[in-house]
């Protein structure tokens, strides 16, 4: 049967393992070899990224097919130039309700004065 | 060729298909086109895995005028992919998988163990194929490709917590299958 503290291990993921369980983790046989068949699977997927597969035939031939013009203008600058139109708008609406709402108390004030 | 050789030619390439020259970015094509289609194969698996390897090198045409070389060819073109996977899986919804949430020495493989982790890698890939599409693309270019967290989170527009805990949870899933296959 599992330690709870084997079950804790076990759901932490990597870099938030607290200092209270590296002590078990250090002296608990089945949460080291949980930690060596983790890193197998590991060893398996680094090893998967040096593996190729033939891309299907004629794909380079499709590809140029249907080569179009190229486009040099970065296709960012539209969001953020729609994003900064935005901002300015809220800023804009903001600082005309701060400026009324300032008038209004002094108006307020002044009345309440005289 | 050397190395040095070859980097100066695909160098040269580069700059003749920035330029618009179509026959340089044919020769770049059949040199990457395994790379890409591989990566669209992990992400997406093998029913949209042509289209996106063939959307992202269309993709990489036309944005070819703006790679200033900061990043090696080879890792952009990975980014494109993944973007591209990203929204042809989404333009798609064809999801693969329904979501899914002895020696204890570790002294590295001896020889002896070769076939066993040539076995693994064939369970490997069937395994991913089960994970959910977010998990999958940050395990495959976390622990596949050797991304960092925040470049698989970036890229993935996730946060790095987000990519971690999807990370975590697809090496468990990972593990219990392969485990449960034996």
């Amino acid at each position: 049967m599992r330690e709870p503290q084997c079950v804790v291990a076990a759901v932490l993921p990597d870099g938030w393992r607290v200092p209270a369980l590296a002590e078990h983790r250090r002296a608990c046989l089945r949460c080291q070899a949980s930690a060596v068949r983790e890193r197998n699977v590991r060893r398996g997927l680094e090893a998967l990224g040096a593996d190729l597969v033939p891309a299907p035939m004629g794909l380079q031939a499709r590809v140029l097919e249907r080569l179009g013009e190229q486009d040099a203008a970065d296709p960012r600058r539209a969001l953020v130039a729609r994003a900064a139109a935005r901002y300015a708008a809220v800023a804009g609406l903001a600082s005309t309700a701060l400026v009324a709402l300032v008038a209004g108390l002094a108006r307020r004030h002044s009345r309440a004065l005289g | 060729m050397t190395a040095g050789e070859v980097q100066r030619a695909e160098e040269e390439l580069l700059a003749r298909a920035r330029t618009g020259d179509r026959e340089a970015f044919g020769d770049l094509v059949g040199r990457y086109q395994d790379t890409v289609y591989t990566l669209a194969l992990r992400l997406v698996g093998p029913d949209l895995a042509a289209d996106v390897a063939q959307e992202a090198l269309l993709r990489a045409w036309r944005a070819l005028p703006r790679f200033r070389g900061e990043a090696a060819f080879g890792t952009w073109l990975h980014r494109i992919t993944v973007n591209t996977a990203w929204t042809l899986r989404k333009r798609a919804r064809r999801h693969a998988g329904e979501p899914l949430e002895g020696d204890f020495e570790d002294r590295g493989l001896p020889p002896e163990r070769a076939g066993e982790l040539a076995e693994m890698r064939a369970r490997l890939g069937s395994a991913i194929a089960t994970l959910t599409p977010g998990q999958r693309a940050v395990v495959v270019l976390r622990d596949v490709y050797g991304w960092s967290n925040a470049e698989a989170a970036r890229e993935l527009g996730i946060t790095e917590i987000t990519a971690k805990v999807r990370l975590h949870r697809a090496r468990l899933r990972l593990r219990s299958l392969l485990e449960g296959a034996r």
